[in-house]
């Protein structure tokens, strides 16, 4: 039996009159690499938002790794090893990408408020290793805002990386990537997942995606869990393909 | 061919790559620096000393601003503060005669330091809480508090007074000597800010400049982080304003205004504020221009109007970036040059 690492209970989030997030139960097992789809609007960002502490959540439980994390700084949470990827990539425009995953991976090593070492000496092994792993060695002198879209998704998960998380979110990596960084950027995913254990929660409008590289798909909507399951289950449910997946 | 490799790996040059701009310009300045006490007269001697204590105020400024993305309208505040410590134990030290001992002159200077960190940690403390125009409104509202404080506590402060007679040891009433020790004090305290700003936590300022929300993500606590580089700012901004009243022989609550607090802004602007050297770059123009304006015409702060209206409207990066962006092209020229397959004969021909 796998362990349990995320544990979601009773999760309510209201804006004004919508009801964002609604009696959200969920849980997550260590390895699991599991997908949340559902329509535009249906609540998974916000999601991901009260998980990562952004937003508050009216009730409802948080529970990581066994600490009750609900409604905790984002800087904790990222802390005790949740580390996210934004769905509009979320990176620090005017430095380098070099500069960029140094500065996070000096964060991670609690060196952020470090003012008399040097920054070019702190963690920079594991950043070259970062840098070669999400294929970026090549771009490290560019400025971060000038990337291209599809590289500046890359540097998104790379400085998510940074954390050394224990559970990885993706709010929607491939949106705006080609093809062939779709392709790359999910095998990458993959191989964090197999060969570092990596936990990974994704949420994704490419159901190509989804059905190819999630373990296991949640279906929301309105703010509430249709269905939960195996891709394939979830691909057979007829509420769901009324929902969302129409003929897919 | 050897030529252009001379020149790239010049001493210029290196200092360049390893450094940016600023690392040039400080080594050009510093020499200047040296050589200004040699000028004809007292006069460019004051204006040296001037230069160097408005040029570490606003170093100290550039952290909040330049390198963490806030603006403090209320940066006076702290340089004040310093001044006034200073100011206050110098005067308790004093004989009746206004004599003051080596030691109590050092000690009066040294205090200055901690009391504006502190005070910049209490003011710091409700600041870091906003960002962008709410931050700019509530450091001047606390700029203006402690102007107000110090203007009215005639008791404590001497009020509109101010204070007078702050005649330092004999040693230091030389203007070159006070000028050779305070280019001293502001080496340090310009190469500590330069340590602080390319280490690590100079770089989670820039992360919190770019993007505090990703910043936090990554595990940073991001008002813990704004206020200790308030503190910091605070501090050496005590520093600068503790050289001051000696250099003055008084110190006046305007020291504390919004006015004050504008001239590191300006200088920041007139230098540029992504460039470390960039602040001290705007006090020399700043400075300097100040001085010798005011001797033939009345309307500073008209011509200081016009000039930043010139460099916002038309150099928004401030005088170094315009140097940069020119250095930079060249540097692409060159290494283009340099990269392409060309016949022999030719390379020597174009190393010419």
């Amino acid at each position: 039996m796998k362990r349990k690492i995320l544990e979601v209970r009773e999760l309510n989030k209201h804006f004004g009159g919508l009801h964002a997030v609604k009696d959200v139960n969920f849980d997550l097992f260590e390895g699991d690499r599991s997908a949340i789809i559902g329509p535009n609007g249906a609540g998974k960002t916000t999601f991901f938002n009260l998980l990562t502490g952004y937003h508050h959540a009216d009730s409802g439980k948080v529970i990581f790794d066994g600490e009750d994390i609900t409604n905790h700084p984002s800087h904790k949470i990222s802390r005790v090893g949740i580390s996210r990827a934004f769905q509009i990539s979320n990176i620090f425009p005017k430095l380098t990408v070099f500069h960029n995953l140094r500065s996070a991976v000096q964060a991670q090593m609690g060196r952020a408020f470090d003012m008399f070492g040097r920054a070019s000496q702190v963690g920079i092994e594991e950043t070259e290793r970062i840098l070669a792993l999400c294929g970026l060695a090549e771009r490290r002198s560019v400025m971060a805002g000038e990337l291209s879209q599809g590289d500046k998704k890359k540097l998104e998960l790379a400085l998510a990386l940074a954390g050394k998380p224990k559970l990885l979110l993706l709010d929607e990596p491939t949106a705006g990537m080609s093809l062939e960084e779709t392709r790359e950027t999910m095998s990458l995913v993959d191989r964090l997942n197999e060969e570092y254990s990596l936990t990974i929660l994704f949420t994704e409008h490419d159901m190509a995606v989804v059905f190819d590289h999630a373990l296991r798909v949640t279906l929301l909507n309105r703010g509430e869990i249709i269905i939960a399951g195996t891709p394939e289950q979830v691909r057979m449910n007829e509420s769901a393909q009324s929902i969302y997946l129409g003929e897919y | 061919m050897s030529c252009s490799s001379d020149r790239r790996n010049g001493f210029f040059s290196k200092l360049y790559r390893r450094t940016g701009l600023s690392g040039p310009v400080f080594v050009l300045l510093g020499l200047a620096f040296l050589f200004v006490p040699l000028l004809p007269g007292d006069f460019p001697t004051i204006v040296g000393v001037e230069i160097l204590i408005l040029g570490l105020f606003a170093l100290s400024f550039n952290l909040i601003y330049g390198y963490m993305g806030q603006i403090s309208f209320g940066h006076a505040a702290f340089f004040g503060l310093g001044a006034y410590a200073t100011a206050l134990l110098f005067r308790a030290s004093q004989t009746a005669t206004g004599e003051i001992g080596y030691i109590d002159f050092f000690l009066s200077l040294l205090i200055a330091m901690p009391v504006s960190a502190i005070g910049a940690l209490i003011v710091g403390f409700f600041c870091v809480r906003l960002t962008g125009i709410y931050f700019a409104l509530l450091s001047l509202a606390f700029g203006e508090l402690l102007f107000y404080i110090v203007f009215s506590w005639y008791g404590f402060t001497g009020g509109d007074d101010g204070i007078q007679g702050l005649m330092p040891p004999p040693f230091f009433r030389d203007p070159d000597n006070y000028y050779y020790f305070t280019l001293a004090v502001v080496a340090v305290a310009g190469l500590l800010l330069w340590r602080i700003t390319n280490s690590p936590f100079g770089y989670t300022l820039k992360m919190l400049r770019d993007n505090q929300r990703r910043a936090a993500f990554l595990g940073i606590n991001v008002r813990l982080a704004m206020l200790m580089n308030f503190v910091v700012a605070g501090a050496f901004a005590g520093v600068a304003g503790a050289l001051w009243g000696p250099f003055q022989r008084s110190v006046a609550p305007v020291l504390l205004g919004w006015m004050e607090s504008g001239i590191p802004v300006f200088m920041t602007l007139i230098g540029g504020a992504d460039f470390f050297a960039g602040p001290i770059v705007g006090s020399v123009i700043y400075t300097a221009l100040n001085s010798y304006v005011t001797r033939y015409t009345v309307y500073w702060p008209l011509t200081i109007g016009l000039i930043i209206l010139v460099i916002v409207l038309f150099f928004p990066g401030g005088i170094l970036s315009i140097i940069d962006t020119r250095i930079r092209s060249y540097r692409n020229r060159q290494e283009a040059k340099e990269d392409l397959p060309v016949p022999s004969s030719e390379k020597m021909g174009s190393s010419q």
